[in-house]
């Protein structure tokens, strides 16, 4: 049976084969869901999609290399402004709209991420932040990106609207099968050894700078695409859609609560955690930042190693209390 | 040239708040290596607790500042002592995240309790201001800036001469050993933390002289505060200081930045994260132990 | 697996801020040697180890292999020359299972690049069986005891088919027992045409296993030669116990 799942790839860095089976079960479904021409819930479940997109986006450099962006917005944020200044150039297609943002966010990730990936924990972390902080005042301040006031693009008109939802989907699938093929490759196993142990990794002949800078642009595509999509659906950006810091710390707590390093963790995370949202934010408009709040501190608290993680622990409840005893003061 | 004066007198003023806002964040991440993304929070409720005692009471300002500092710092206590302990072991992204929610709920309560509507703190002397050679300088940032080195001074003598300061430099240092020589780790990193808070509600309160304020008035502070840490070095008082004052004038001298780029109109004041990040990026690559030197954990 | 040329150690030179941890030390070392470093504490052996493998740069002189110079060559490409190494202070991939670690050596080693990865988990699994590590293949590294750590040290060094393999203190915290079977191993692997070289503390482990022997003190060596030679040789017992006991034992054979 081993060997089979070997073959198949499952198991080892994937994370857990059910886990994944049942991820890849719940996209089938939702591929039905505009049958049901409830436009509630496509909107509700096509941002579920574009925040698990983001969260692969995270997941990779943050989850398998183990460096900690606090910044993967500004990825967004290319994307989203890729799709509305071709927009302002007549330009409305997504076919266009993807490659481009993906393209960009490629090179981006791959200047800014050569010297910044030489900072370790903290310091990247908040070099990541900063970058994404710096991008916001650029687009207020830059004119070919609408300054504050925004971009508007081009209308969508009513029998279309579906089209963005398959379009997140697809983003979406995209994302878990690639971070999937990534994970049984040799290339998630760089990754996991850079995790690990980085100087151990570079003794076996696994060259850091490369790979993380792989993963990070990686990542940024993901996450790009995503934005991508999400601008001429949405038919406005600016700035503060763009760039939302929130947007920031989302998928990295959807990784978290799903499971960091592994294919179907983000999945799961951003269908619990943006599905709760769009619960709370329709039951509770004004104080569902508030219970966010309160929930990133319990997944923190009580589930810092996700999901996943659970339904594949061995040794139960014992192992799982010695892990949180070593975590504390 | 008059200017010129203008905007360096500026920046030692600014730099001198974010100086004491820095220092509470420096003593958090050299000693406790927790970077606490809820640092800003903690100065905007400083700012607010100042406001109510201003608005309810009448108090003076000045005179919050150690009632603002007493608060946050009990608040800080309870935090770490109860919470962030739990975690304190575990991978970066865990006290990351959990300040980051803590600081989600901190605003949202905020916005809940104060509403978002902008409020100020004008006590009677707030314009008054005082012109030397040319340059003029408000009474109530000379103050502040003069309050801010009066903490700075205090908080460094504490670190030095006390005994809770000593196990707390002790265990930046070495928490093995100081645990074995007695010290209660727990309680210790609760101290720490609280100071840690308790600076940064002293330095709202200064802020809030200068500042309106309004839930999400703390967010710059946190980049600021970094930046800060790390061009001046970390984990002393020296270093927030000094590097609080160069970034103040490094900021008021690059506001005044008016270029036009490719047909770009750019103006500095509206590009002060951009500044951040720059001045940011340029010490990790110069000089990465900072202008005070020593090197993060 | 065979053995391609000589690593040339050209008086090599290390220091740290105003220390120098090593000093003119030259020496040779055949292909399918084992050649023993030993020396007291703190001699530089660790450090000469690193400057081998390329982790760090000597200050001074020149290290060369099969006619390439190590310094030249970036760190990750040093397995590409054919050297591999294991760590005094082990440190597996913890979140890997056993049989992933050693993977990672094959994948990225000096064939990796035409291995595929179901070749390299094959090939990882052949190394477990040879170190005595198969039982275990699918724990996750974290799991397992000190020894088991050290052979999974070695099994990853053997997965990047290495022709010169450096061992740094593998048999420290070891019984006598799980001794024998190292020093079984690394005859083994040295038979198969790597050239080894032990750094060690345990003096019958590397007097029976070694051809030469290469000893350092301060940062300098101070005697090379076959292992009977070493034995008897008073600049070494100095180095080891002190002059006194040197002069003493030098009185008591006349």
């Amino acid at each position: 049976m081993n060997r089979l799942l070997r073959g198949l790839g499952l198991g080892g860095i994937t994370g857990s084969p059910q886990a994944f089976a049942v991820s890849l079960g719940i996209m089938a479904l939702l591929l039905a869901l505009p049958a049901l021409h409830n436009g509630y819930l496509e909107l509700t479940f096509r941002n579920i999609l574009m925040f698990a997109a983001m969260s692969y986006g995270w997941n990779l450099l943050g989850g398998y290399t183990g460096y900690v962006s606090f910044g993967n917005v500004v990825f967004f944020g290319i994307g989203a402004y890729c799709s509305a200044v071709l927009s302002a150039h007549h330009v409305d297609s997504l076919l266009a709209d993807v490659p481009v943002a993906l393209v960009c966010a490629a090179l981006f990730a791959i200047v800014v991420g050569v010297p910044i990936l030489r900072l370790r924990g903290h310091y990247f972390g908040i070099a990541t932040l900063g970058i994404a902080l710096a991008a916001a005042d650029l687009a207020n301040n830059l004119d070919v990106l609408g300054g504050s006031g925004g971009l508007a693009l081009k209308q969508v008109p009513q029998e279309q609207f579906s089209l963005y939802y398959y379009a997140m989907w697809a983003v979406a699938l995209a994302c878990m099968l690639g971070t999937f093929a990534i994970a049984r490759s040799k290339l998630g196993y760089a990754f996991v050894a850079i995790r690990e142990n980085e100087d151990a990794a570079q003794v076996l002949g696994v060259w850091p700078t490369r790979y993380k800078v792989t993963a990070y642009a990686l990542g940024a595509m993901m996450t790009a695409a995503a934005g991508a999509v999400y601008a001429p659906a949405n038919g406005f950006v600016d700035p503060s859609i763009a760039f939302a810091v929130d947007d920031n710390v989302f998928p990295i707590v959807m990784s978290i609560l799903g499971g960091m390093g592994t294919a179907a963790g983000p999945f799961i995370g951003a269908l619990l955690l943006a599905g709760l949202n769009e619960i709370l934010q329709s039951q509770f408009v004004k104080i569902h930042s508030l219970f966010f709040g309160a929930i990133i501190v319990l997944v923190v608290l009580f589930l810092p190693r996700g999901i996943v993680y659970l339904i594949g622990l061995r040794g139960g409840m014992r192992r799982y209390l010695a892990d949180r005893a070593a975590f504390r003061v | 040239m008059q200017l010129f004066f203008q905007d360096l007198v500026n920046g030692v003023l600014a730099g001198g708040i974010l100086a004491v806002a820095a220092l509470g964040f420096s003593l958090v991440w050299g000693i406790l290596n927790i970077i606490n993304l809820a640092h800003g929070t903690f100065i905007m409720l400083g700012a607010y607790i100042t406001w109510q005692l201003f608005t309810s009471f009448h108090l003076d300002p000045f005179l919050s500042v150690p009632i603002a500092f007493a608060i946050m710092y009990g608040f800080g206590y309870v935090l770490q002592r109860g919470l962030i302990n739990q975690v304190v072991r575990a991978p970066i992204l865990a006290t990351f995240l959990l300040t980051f929610g803590l600081s989600l709920l901190l605003v949202n309560l905020a916005l809940i309790v104060w509403t978002g509507d902008t409020r100020a703190v004008s006590p009677a002397y707030s314009g008054a201001n005082f012109t030397v050679a040319g340059v003029t300088v408000p009474w109530t940032k000379l103050a502040t800036l003069v309050a801010a080195l009066l903490i700075t001074a205090l908080m460094h003598v504490w670190l030095v001469r006390s005994k809770l300061g000593r196990a707390i430099r002790a265990m930046a240092m070495d928490v093995g050993a100081a645990q074995l020589a007695g010290v209660r780790v727990a309680h210790v990193y609760a101290v720490t933390f609280g100071l840690g808070a308790g600076l940064a509600g002293a330095a709202g309160a200064l802020l809030s002289l200068s500042y309106s304020l309004n839930p999400s008035m703390g967010e710059p502070f946190l980049i600021k505060s970094f930046v800060v840490c790390v061009l001046g070095g970390l984990g002393s008082v020296q270093g927030a200081l000094v590097g609080g004052l160069v970034y103040g004038i490094v900021e008021s001298f690059a506001s005044q930045l008016d270029v036009t780029v490719l047909g770009q109109h750019l103006s500095g004041s509206g590009l002060q994260d951009v500044i951040a990040l720059v001045v940011l990026l340029v010490v990790l690559v110069a000089r990465p132990t900072g202008i005070m030197g020593r090197a993060a954990a | 697996m065979s053995a391609d040329g000589v690593l040339r150690i050209e008086n090599v030179g290390m220091r740290f801020g105003g220390l120098w941890a090593l000093k003119g030390v030259s020496f040779e070392v055949r292909p399918g040697s084992i050649v023993g470093l030993i020396g007291p504490n703190g001699s530089g052996k660790t450090t000469l180890m690193n400057v081998i493998s390329g982790v760090v740069k000597p200050a001074e002189g020149e290290v060369a292999y099969a006619g390439r110079t190590i310094a030249d060559v970036p760190t990750h490409d040093v397995c590409r020359l054919g050297i591999a190494r294991t760590f005094q202070v082990v440190k597996p991939f913890a979140g890997l299972t056993v049989r992933e670690n050693v993977a990672v050596g094959a994948m990225y080693g000096r064939d990796g690049a035409t291995l595929s990865t179901a070749a390299c988990f094959d090939r990882a699994q052949a190394l477990l069986e040879e170190v005595g590590l198969a039982r275990v293949a699918e724990r996750p590294a974290s799991d397992l005891t000190i020894p088991d750590r050290k052979r999974l040290e070695v099994a990853k060094a053997l997965a990047l088919d290495p022709s010169l393999l450096l061992l740094d203190e593998v048999m420290a915290g070891l019984n006598a027992s799980e001794v024998d079977e190292a020093l079984h191993l690394l005859r083994a692997v040295n038979a198969r045409g790597v050239t080894l070289i032990v750094v060690e503390h345990l003096m019958k482990a590397i007097m029976s296993i070694s051809t030469s022997i290469v000893v350092l003190a301060e940062g300098k060596k101070i005697a090379e030669g076959l292992p009977a030679e070493i034995v008897a040789s008073p600049a070494v017992v100095e180095a080891y116990l002190g002059a006194r006991y040197a002069a003493r034992q030098g009185r008591g054979r006349t």
